[in-house]
């Protein structure tokens, strides 16, 4: 029922661990339910290691937090030569993140990859909290179709995820720029710049904006680009609870991604997975993907 | 580490702004002195991390302070409400079986787990003093401490034992020759800053635990790192994970 593919994965429920919040997969918690998880996304991986930002690094902000992690890892060479974790005995597939600068460190970090068999691959064109004055990859069309050309070219074989930043003027734009680069699916959105301001301390703290207050900002990215593109989007941003699952998949998302919302509720991916189950059964759905971009526009627009 | 429903059976307020925090303890796992829970306060969408200040296969003990709004909504629960809990976590303070004799040095809610541990020590038959530091008299949980521990006191007002910093009397009982065979301290970063360099002058190992912001809690995220030593520099460890418990050799520490 909640099964559904991912290019050639079978995933088991539609319901991604998004990166970042999962580390690489190695955690075992003995309070998750594992079989309520399609797929985990490892954290972010760079071609150098990387130490990450100074503290302060979360920052809690109305009913979400910012974060800046700043992609804290052991780069990619030592990532590979520990073996990528595997939770495939729980049925739980793993899509590797990595980020660069530019095509070269990409390919680099691909050809590593593909050597070990990795079969998805989502490129983080939008992490905030790197070269802040720096413009993000994938605030750029142009970068962002010329990134995913040069990837696709030799990596054909390789599903490919873009993951888009929601700071942009037209999300869609870069969205058909990923797609015709040859994408073949794409992540969103990853968090909201944002800033806090610490009035004891008289400082500033800089990072990206998650949780529930993003969920707007998300289904407003999912039902834009849902319209102009053909690849399965993963749909991101402000999930809590099974419902947020649910008008996620409704706005045109093919799966959905977990993302801080899992630190706020442990039991979150089983209570979207219960969530989806009830709602198909009540409105005739057989699978999972059947709900995707099913909105009765003319309701909806109509208000009757 | 598990995550549960867990209700309270107990909310006192000890002194003005601290409270004591008693849940039933339905997790399978015995808590361990160091170790910490990380609690789901409605509607707070960050957890909010407290050590294990007691407890048992029945109960768990959190001492807290209110200092800021997600304190502030806990002290408002009610017995009979149930929290969200995620625990327990994190390393517990090293036992050695050749360490007979333990200074414990604590401030303010820092003393939380270390009143746990101290109790623990003292069942083990070990010897513990414990150098316990507050602003004022009313922030000494009078109510938690252990019987049979030996305690000094120390308030910056002078209102109960000694007047001024609890490293005072803990650095003249080293200096007095003195020395124990292992440390253990909680409380702000200076003091610990402070109690790292008298065990590295007296050769006496320390352990000491942490603190910072966290968001998962459990090792996911690398949000609540600090500065580990490392070969000829340094990383960055978890908190949560790798600590909240560290050797206080290994802890880089920072400008104060
Ligand atoms: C491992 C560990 C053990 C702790 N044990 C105790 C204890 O036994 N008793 C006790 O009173 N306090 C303890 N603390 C501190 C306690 O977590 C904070 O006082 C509490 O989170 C403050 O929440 P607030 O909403 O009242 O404050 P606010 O300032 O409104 O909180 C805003 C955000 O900052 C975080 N935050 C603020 N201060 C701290 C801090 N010192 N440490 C970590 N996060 C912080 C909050 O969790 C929240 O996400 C511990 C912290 C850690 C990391
Ligand atoms: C602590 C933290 C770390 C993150 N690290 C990464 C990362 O390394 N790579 C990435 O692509 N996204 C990262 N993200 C973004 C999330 O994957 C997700 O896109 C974002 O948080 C929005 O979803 P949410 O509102 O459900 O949290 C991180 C988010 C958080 C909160
Ligand atoms: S709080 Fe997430 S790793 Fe420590």
């Amino acid at each position: 029922m909640l099964g559904l593919k991912l290019g050639k994965m079978d995933l088991q429920s539609p319901v991604i661990m998004m990166s970042g919040i999962f580390s690489y997969g190695e955690a075992d918690l003995g309070y998750l339910d594992y079989s309520t998880i399609g797929a985990v996304v490892t954290k972010t991986i760079t071609l150098e290691p990387r130490q990450g930002n100074p503290q302060p690094r979360i920052w809690e902000a109305g009913s979400g937090m910012l974060n800046s992690i700043g992609l804290q890892n052991p780069g990619i060479k030592d990532f590979v030569s520990h073996g990528i974790p595997s939770l495939m005995d729980r049925g739980v597939r793993t899509i590797v993140s990595i980020s660069g600068q530019d095509s070269g460190e990409i390919l680099s970090m691909m050809e590593s990859l593909s050597a070990l068999g990795v079969e998805t691959v989502e490129i983080n064109l939008s992490c905030p909290n790197v070269h802040r004055d720096r413009p993000m990859i994938s605030q750029s069309a142009r970068l962002t179709g010329q990134l995913l050309r040069d990837v696709k070219r030799e990596f054909g074989q390789v599903f490919v995820i873009a993951k888009l930043s929601p700071n942009v003027t037209d999300i869609s734009e870069i969205a058909i720029a990923a797609e015709e680069g040859g994408a073949d699916g794409l992540s969103m959105i990853n968090t909201v710049r944002g800033l806090c301001v610490d009035i004891e301390g008289r400082r500033i703290i800089e990072g990206g904006y998650s949780g529930p207050p993003v969920k707007p900002v998300g289904l407003r990215a999912v039902y834009d680009v849902y319209r102009k593109v053909r690849v399965p989007i993963i749909g991101i941003g402000g999930i809590e609870k099974g419902r947020d699952a649910l008008e996620y998949i409704l706005a045109g998302a093919y799966a959905v991604g977990v993302g801080s919302g899992f630190f706020s509720n442990p039991f979150l991916t089983s209570e979207i997975c219960g969530e989806l189950k009830d709602y198909m059964v009540k409105n005739n759905f057989r699978r999972v993907t059947d709900i995707s971009g099913m909105l009765n526009e003319k309701n909806y627009k109509t208000g009757r | 580490m598990e995550a549960r429903n867990l209700k309270i059976t107990g909310l006192t307020e000890l002194s003005a702004g601290h409270y004591l925090v008693e849940l039933e303890n339905s997790f399978s796992t015995m808590p361990l002195p160091g170790q910490f829970v990380h609690i789901k306060v409605p509607p707070f969408f960050l957890r909010r991390p407290f050590s294990i200040a007691g407890g048992d296969a029945e109960k768990i003990r959190v001492l807290f302070r209110v200092a800021g709004e997600g304190t502030r909504a806990l002290s408002c629960m009610e017995p009979g409400d149930e929290l969200n809990v995620i625990g327990p976590l994190g390393t517990p303070f090293p036992v050695r079986e050749e360490w007979k004799k333990a200074f414990i040095v604590a401030g303010g809610t820092g003393a939380a787990p270390l009143l746990f541990l101290s109790s623990r020590l003292l069942s083990e038959g070990r010897e513990a003093l414990f150098f316990y530091g507050a602003r004022e008299a009313g922030h000494i949980m009078f109510r938690l401490l252990p019987p049979g521990v030996d305690f000094i006191f120390t308030t910056q007002d002078g209102s109960y034992g000694e007047k001024g910093l609890v490293t005072g009397p803990f650095e003249k009982m080293l200096r007095d020759g003195l020395l124990p065979d292992v440390i253990y301290a909680g409380g702000p970063h200076g003091l610990l800053k402070n109690v790292a360099g008298l065990s590295a002058s007296y050769r006496v190992p320390a352990f000491v635990t942490l603190e910072n912001r966290m968001a998962c809690g459990t090792g996911l995220c690398y949000g609540c790192v600090t500065k580990i030593r490392s070969g000829d520099g340094w990383d960055y460890r978890r908190v949560c994970k790798d600590g909240p418990v560290f050797d206080a050799a290994d802890i880089e520490w920072e400008e104060s």
